[in-house]
């Protein structure tokens, strides 16, 4: 026999002590990780919302509370030519490498998920390395390369150091969705009269499509927030928004970038829950 | 070659590295007809569908098409419809797309489409359904679609691999009724994979039954029934028991005299002089009244199981082992496990095999 007990959980348990002790078991287990969980997410939040604060402070030094508030950092962000260029030079790089990505990642897929080649699987491995390596000895190895073929302080050079970012990325998240598509989708539509190239664009391409863009603007963000080989890589002329920002903090702290921050947490944010929407997505 | 010949396989031979999946495979599938592919999982049915299909390369011999050789021709050109287990339906396309793609990419001029697809659409029972998206159907309709999308540009033969696999018993059933209607209908030559014997006794003009890559026996379902090729397909096909034979001697004319569990019968055979050879006995065949010259094996009852108008009695007898029959239910009432009980087949309807 068995009787509904524990309605906190909602679980059905038997009687005998056995199963009553694993029960004690869960609720201890279930309690501590609710508690693990909050904890995690307190910490996690606790500086982005104390940055969101201190953003509309009109102070001209950090201190908490603030003594005024008001839109001040907002109008000094946009008062200074700085903060301006070094954006809008993190997109110009950033909309490249989400393009380029792109153009790397789509026959990457195909060739992982719908050929025969034997190293298929490395190249799907390989594929990721990008994002597995730690980034300083990464940034490290870039660095000797790119002072052998002369691409240090470069734009060009900076577009390749993020596209090696991108594309992992863009793999991890467009390939979840290509395992999704069934192979006999397009041997149906060869039988139908399609050619390969045909079947490939019409039908998995398409359906694969809001899979690439959630990819493309995840390659975007990833890029756009890339702050470790920009030191390595750059050079003068070359101040990324990131960079614009941790120079900033090496220099003296201005509550500006508080502001800066608020927007980039929103932006990304927003660019985010777009990108899982669209990845949600195959098919109409 | 004769004209009624739609499908013509030739000495087909197709290996993946060193295991051979289909060997030396030759058959011929006629104007309208519904073949069957019929084996057990691993049979090479499937890898038989796709090389026809085309999206396997032979490795050796041919597939003729109308007399046209298209071993080596795109899936595209061969001009053939198909149908996938799961369906296989394109998600981001209406019913309507779906069961027009293949007349799209024929270029066939708008209006001619729309009215074939709603022909389709009419006959399969889907009008109404023509704007929803696959994702919006029962299985059953979109198996449907499926079969819509094979049929809308009128190829010369269909191919059908597993397609109710997925589906429930009962729409399974409905969905052959639909099947063979379609068949009858418009006369199109199928050439269906399962490895549902049912399924395929209730939809076959014939049956090839595969193993291990080659094809075991061809024929009508009554004759493979009746007159099993061997012991593989008297045991996959016909559900037969398979008895050791003590002696036997051919009487040429397809007849042999046999002696099996202590009698002997006199039956048919389809075994040449020099196979070994076993005694098919189909359960149904196995009653427990005798006759004139009929089959007589004795054993204890070591299982009953019951199904409805029927049960399946298992007898062990110490010369022959397990043997399984199925007995109307009338006749069960004076059975009980443990008794001894004898068991009776008539003489023409047990088959001499040879032993594969």
């Amino acid at each position: 026999m068995r009787r509904r007990e524990a309605p906190e959980d909602g679980s059905v348990r038997g009687e005998d002590g056995g199963v009553g002790r694993a029960l004690f078991g869960d609720r201890f287990t279930s309690a501590a990780s609710a508690v693990v969980v909050s904890a995690t997410a307190f910490a996690l939040l606790v500086p982005a919302a104390l940055v969101v604060v201190l953003s509309f402070s009109n102070d001209r030094f950090f201190d908490f509370p603030p003594h005024g508030w008001g839109l001040g950092q907002y109008r000094r962000l946009l008062e200074d030519p700085r903060w301006g260029s070094a954006l809008w030079l993190s997109v110009k790089i950033s909309l490249p490498v989400a393009l380029l990505a792109a153009l790397v990642v789509v026959p990457t897929l195909f060739t992982i998920h719908r050929s025969r080649l034997p190293l298929r699987h490395a190249l799907q491995v390989g594929g990721i390395a990008g994002i597995i390596l730690p980034i300083s000895a990464y940034a490290v190895a870039m660095y000797g390369l790119y002072a052998q073929v002369g691409l240090l302080g470069t734009y060009w050079g900076l577009v390749l150091a993020n596209l090696t970012l991108a594309v992992p990325v863009m793999l991890l998240v467009t390939s979840a969705a290509m395992s999704r598509i069934p192979p006999e989708l397009e041997l149906a539509a060869m039988v139908a009269g399609a050619s390969r190239v045909q079947a490939w664009f019409a039908i998995t391409l398409r359906l694969l499509a809001p899979a690439i863009m959630a990819g493309g603007v995840l390659a975007f963000v990833t890029s756009l927030d890339e702050a470790v080989l920009v030191n390595f890589l750059g050079g003068p002329g070359l101040e990324t928004l990131p960079k614009a920002i941790l120079d900033s903090v090496r220099y003296g702290l201005e509550p500006v970038i508080t502001a800066i921050a608020t927007l980039l947490m929103v932006g990304t944010s927003l660019a985010m829950a777009l990108a899982a929407r669209l990845a949600r997505r195959v098919g109409p | 070659m004769s004209a009624d010949i739609v499908l013509d396989i030739q000495g087909l031979s197709k290996s993946y590295g060193q295991t051979p999946a289909l060997q030396d495979v030759s058959l011929q599938v006629r104007q309208g007809e519904l073949l069957t592919l019929l084996g057990p999982s691993g049979s090479g049915k499937t890898t038989l569908l796709k090389v026809i299909a085309g999206f396997e390369a032979p490795t050796s011999g041919k597939v003729l098409l109308r007399g046209l050789d298209i071993s080596r021709s795109s899936p595209a050109r061969r001009g053939v419809g198909m149908v996938f287990q799961h369906y296989a339906l394109f998600p981001h396309m209406t019913v309507a797309q779906n069961v027009g793609y293949g007349l799209k990419l024929r270029h066939a001029p708008r209006v001619e489409r729309v009215r074939r697809v709603g022909e389709m659409l009419e006959l399969l029972h889907l009008d109404g359904l023509e704007g929803r998206y696959p994702r919006q159907l029962s299985g059953g309709q979109q198996q449907r679609v499926a079969l819509g999308r094979a049929l809308a540009y009128d190829p010369e033969v269909i191919l059908m691999d597993e397609p109710l696999g997925a589906l429930d018993r009962a729409l399974r059933l409905e969905m052959e009724e639909q099947i063979r209607g379609i068949h009858r209908e418009l006369g199109a030559t199928i050439v269906y994979v399962t490895h549902d014997q049912q399924e395929a006794l209730a939809l076959s003009d014939r049956i090839a039954i595969m193993r291990v890559g080659a094809i075991a026996s061809v024929g009508a379902p009554a004759q493979l029934y009746a007159r099993p090729a061997d012991s593989f397909v008297a045991g996959f096909f016909a559900n037969a028991n398979l008895l050791a034979v003590s002696e036997h001697e051919l009487l040429g004319d397809g007849r042999a005299r046999v002696r099996c569990g202590g009698g002997e019968v006199c039956c048919a055979t389809s075994a040449a002089a020099g196979d070994p050879v076993v005694l098919a006995v189909r359960r149904r065949s196995l009653r427990p009244t005798p006759s004139e010259g009929s089959l007589r094996i004795a054993g204890v009852v070591a299982e009953m199981l019951l199904f409805g108008d029927e049960q399946e009695i298992s007898i062990d007898s110490p010369a022959l082992g397990r043997v399984v029959a199925t007995i109307d239910s009338r006749d069960c009432a004076k059975i009980a496990l443990g008794m001894e009980l004898e068991l009776f087949a008539a003489a023409e309807e047990a088959v001499l095999v040879p032993l594969v």
